[in-house]
């Protein structure tokens, strides 16, 4: 199996996992966007939410970095920004989503 | 070597027609969306730094500009999930017939639309 191949899989399997994650969370982020701090506090800090958020977060940032990949593939000419490019994604993919879901994991009421 | 291959998709030389502008507005929402995660990030964030700071987290999501800004995120995460179940469509080999593909590019758009106002008539 060739890289794009595989790149193509990742893909395809992340997108399955996201759809129903991205449907809990907009659906949780419209009812709580404007809500009071402690009510905002409760929802992240409960295990269900947690769980769910660390995925989400887990698999947007992998799909994401793979989609845009392919973008900067398709419209970034020169081989050097394309590649200091892919590294800071790749670099803020996993740095965003770890450095939050370790938030995540130490909010309590 | 310098390489002179043309880049794809050549925006600039396509004649404009439903499947394109879902093709590039699903690149662009993927982009915002996960712009708009990473500002979901710092919102988290912000729970850490206690109930008095918070004043302008909510301050901003209840001005105009944080109420259009919840209303993009939902349709953009709307319009990347609609686009996306039409991807895998395809992946199972249907829908690619002119007319069908057609239909499935209205359905993402249109649908995008209906989903936002039923996600905010149920999640409000």
């Amino acid at each position: 199996m060739n890289a794009a191949t595989k790149k193509w899989i990742f893909l395809k399997a992340s997108s399955i996992i996201l759809i129903p994650l991205m449907v809990w969370f907009i659906f949780n982020l419209v009812y709580l966007f404007d809500k009071e701090y402690f009510e905002v506090l409760e929802f992240f800090s409960s295990q269900p939410s947690k769980f769910l958020m660390s995925v989400l977060l887990v698999f947007a940032y992998f799909y994401s970095s793979l989609s845009i990949s392919e973008i900067f593939e398709d419209y970034v000419h020169d081989v050097n920004i394309k590649g200091f490019a892919n590294k800071a994604l790749y670099f803020f993919a996993i740095i965003i989503p770890l450095i939050t879901i370790i938030i995540i994991f130490n909010l309590s009421l | 070597m310098e390489d002179k291959n043309p880049l794809s998709p050549h925006i600039q030389i396509y004649s404009w027609n439903i499947s394109s502008l879902i093709s590039i507005s699903h690149r662009i929402t993927g982009v915002i969306n996960i712009i708009a995660l990473t500002l979901v990030c710092v919102w988290i964030t912000s729970l850490l730094f206690g109930e008095t700071n918070y004043e302008y987290i909510k301050f901003f999501f209840n001005s105009f500009f944080g109420k259009f800004i919840i209303v993009g995120i939902t349709w953009s995460f709307s319009f990347q999930t609609l686009g996306e179940i039409r991807h895998l469509i395809w992946d199972l080999g249907y829908g690619f017939e002119l007319k069908t593909s057609k239909i499935s590019g209205g359905l993402v758009i249109f649908g995008s639309i209906i989903l936002t106002v039923l996600i905010f008539l149920i999640g409000r």
